[in-house]
């Protein structure tokens, strides 16, 4: 699980997240419209409550006089029976109060106000609306209705707004999740077909569907693409195959017709040329016998000997052969060996180590250093030198076959070792790599093998 | 105790029977021409059945055994050939010089193996090695190895020329001992990478020689007598003479 979240597009999450923010605000946009709507609706039904109340007060008044309104106000009759109206008249004396404790200041306006209404000590205040007059005989009616409409009303949309979040960022989250490993459980076949076309297995390829969204079209071309390099490389193994078998023949023919040739002459000048002949010979057959393993390895058509094999016995032995000629090509051999423990063809490894070697003796190193190591899974044979090294931009060249850079050009080789340590590597499942040196002067090249155990 | 060999010259089988079993002709020729200049008496199949008819037929001291043969093919033939109890040694050719078939020949019943393209004197030296197994004296059980003045002992792991004592390194040791079980034979650099590292492949660089010259140093620096000698075009030969 944590692998396939790691496996996430982070454009991807942020992608979804922006759309929800945008979908958040909209909706906040919308709550707060309807907000002041209500409101406004609200307010106006109390304005015109105030107002009813206030016109039916003095409508007593101007029938009944003074004493009917006084009547009303305290037996609360009539509009007064309305629990959440609040009356006061004052002026006269003693005030006369419904439903309150004190008179609220108040200018006298056309329009109700809000007020904060007093109901008793032990009570909060509750917000209200009301309007204040003068009646004739000089006193003051104050007439209001309570509600605290809007903290209420903003309670209640805060409530909703945050639930709204809340729900909103989960929705967000789970479906981004989802789009995220939905994406990522498809890319990965896609990918993982991708890895096994790098790492040689032309064969494969992508289940198709035709469901024609453009997961479909990527799988397609995928496919089509991989079925191209696969034809373009077995013609390519073919014909290099082909050609390399058919050329051991004339070899062989050759070096013996040279061989019969050095058992005829004595002359030493004749003897001299015919062995470098014999020599040349030799390393072409070198050169065409590297090349077709090359070919059966990547191909697949050798035998598996792969057993457990412990990987620093194995450089120990190659480094035991190599040091004496090491010695004599004045380069210093070292080994760091720690045990590394791989599933893996003796034969093979110690192949691609002696070209390793070599090539770090052939190509002007003073000191040579052989490494194996065992982390996590993965065993490394590593052979650090300290020569010219290989710039960055070469070193993915290098290791293909015949290639060869430009300054090494007059050293004998076909440029087939690297390209053989890689099919090694291949063949193991591992990976082979170029680096710059490690070493405490960071200069020179390391080489990496790299096994799974 | 074996007796020491009184001499250590190479002692060359003469006379031996060869029976090569080629249908390259061209190969064949070759190969039956170096074989008759250096003293075999061979004998020619170029199929697998007639080559299989001989080989259980007439007595030899080494069968050349081509892989792929019309009529029956080189592993079938051999399989045939030790299922009718017939343990002549057999070297083994083959144009798929790979590891894979190195095994699965040796497996079969070969005594060697060796790839195509080949040089006669690698051909030669492991041919001699061969006769030399089934008709010269077996060494491989002595314990105490001798040339000339040169005695190796096998279970002490002391080594002396003359009365000087010679260390050498367990590898260096292991060398001097094939090339005195191996003494006046021809041994080439394959040879002593195979028996010596148990490396079946050609490193194409002066390994070997590095290594031999600087035994040879050990050996033969101040001596009167040289036992090591250079053959060319093939490898080396450990003799007194």
């Amino acid at each position: 699980m944590n692998r396939r979240l790691r496996r996430l597009s982070p454009t991807i999450l942020w992608l979804v997240a922006a759309v929800f923010i945008l979908q958040l605000l909209s909706s906040a946009a919308a709550i707060f419209f309807l907000r002041g709507q209500m409101l406004e609706v609200v307010r106006t039904d109390r304005v015109r409550q105030v107002l009813d109340v206030r016109d039916d007060l003095l409508a007593t008044y101007l029938q009944g006089g003074r004493p009917s309104l006084a009547q009303m106000i305290v037996r609360q009759q009539g509009s007064a029976a309305d629990p959440t109206v609040f009356i006061a008249l004052t002026g006269g004396g003693t005030p006369l109060l419904s439903n309150l404790a004190r008179v609220p200041a108040l200018d006298i306006t056309q329009r109700p106000r809000p007020v904060m209404v007093h109901l008793g000590p032990d009570i909060p205040d509750i917000e209200g609306m009301a309007i204040a007059g003068q009646l004739p005989d000089g006193e003051r009616l104050v007439v209001g209705v309570m509600g605290a409409t809007e903290s209420r009303f903003n309670l209640a949309f805060a409530t909703a707004g945050g639930l709204t979040i809340v729900v909103a960022v989960a929705l967000a989250l789970a479906s981004a999740l989802l789009l995220g490993l939905e994406i990522s459980r498809r890319t990965r076949a896609i990918a993982m077909t991708a890895e096994q076309l790098a790492s040689g297995n032309f064969g494969a390829r992508l289940p198709e569907a035709r469901s024609g969204d453009g997961f479909d079209h990527l799988r397609l071309q995928m496919n089509r693409m991989a079925e191209r390099i696969d034809t373009l490389v077995s013609e390519l193994g073919a014909v290099s195959a082909s050609l390399a078998h058919d050329l051991r023949s004339p070899v062989a023919r050759l070096s013996a017709a040279i061989d019969t040739a050095l058992e005829r002459v004595d002359e030493p000048g004749a003897i001299e040329a015919l062995q470098a002949a014999r020599e040349n010979a030799d390393g072409l057959r070198r050169m065409l016998e590297t090349a077709l393993e090359i070919t059966r390895l990547e191909g697949g058509a050798v035998a598996d000997r792969r057993v457990p094999l412990d990987l620093a016995a194995v450089a120990q032995d190659m480094a035991e052969l190599y040091e004496p000629l090491a010695e004599q090509s004045g380069v210093l051999l070292e080994t760091r060996l720690e045990p590394a423990v791989a599933t893996a063809d003796r034969e093979l490894v110690s192949r691609a180590i002696a070209n390793l070697i070599d090539n770090a003796l052939k190509y002007g190193a003073r000191r040579v250093t052989l490494r194996t190591t065992a982390v996590a899974g993965w065993t490394e044979i590593a052979v650090l030198d300290d020569g010219p090294g290989i710039a960055p931009g070469d070193r993915d060249r290098v290791v293909e076959r015949f290639v060869r850079l430009d300054n090494a050009r007059t050293l004998p080789g076909g440029g087939l070792g690297l390209a053989m340590v890689l099919a090694v590597a291949r063949r193991h499942g591992g990976t082979f790599d170029l680096a710059d040196g490690d070493g405490p002067d960071q200069r020179g090249l390391l080489a990496r093998l790299r096994l799974p155990v | 105790m074996m007796p020491a060999a009184s001499t250590c010259t190479g002692n060359r089988e003469v006379s031996a029977r060869i029976l090569l079993i080629e249908d390259d002709g061209q190969i064949a020729d070759y190969i039956a021409r170096g074989l008759d200049e250096e003293g075999f008496v061979v004998d020619r199949a170029d199929n697998g059945r007639d080559g299989l008819f001989m080989a259980t037929d007439r007595e030899f001291d080494v069968v050349v055994l081509d892989r792929m043969l019309p009529a029956m093919d080189g592993l079938s033939l051999l399989k045939a050939m030790r299922a009718a109890e017939v343990d002549t040694p057999v070297l083994m050719l083959s144009a798929l010089g790979s590891t894979d078939d190195r095994v699965s020949g040796l497996t079969a019943g070969a005594d060697d193996y060796l790839g195509k393209p080949f040089s006669f004197a690698e051909l030669l030296a492991r041919l001699q090695v061969l006769v030399r197994r089934r008709t010269g004296t077996p060494r491989m059980q002595d314990t105490v190895l001798r040339c000339a003045d040169l005695e190796l002992d096998r279970l002490s792991r002391v080594v002396r020329r003359g009365g000087r004592k010679i260390a050498l390194q367990p590898r260096e040791f292991r060398l001097l001992e094939y090339l005195l079980l191996h003494l006046g034979e021809v041994v080439t650099r394959t040879m002593l990478l195979e028996a010596v590292w148990d490396f079946h492949f050609d490193p194409g660089t002066n390994v070997i020689d590095v290594h031999i010259s600087r035994l040879r140093r050990k050996i033969d620096d101040g001596e009167g007598t040289m036992l090591f000698h250079t053959v060319r075009g093939a490898g080396y030969r450990l003799a007194a003479d």
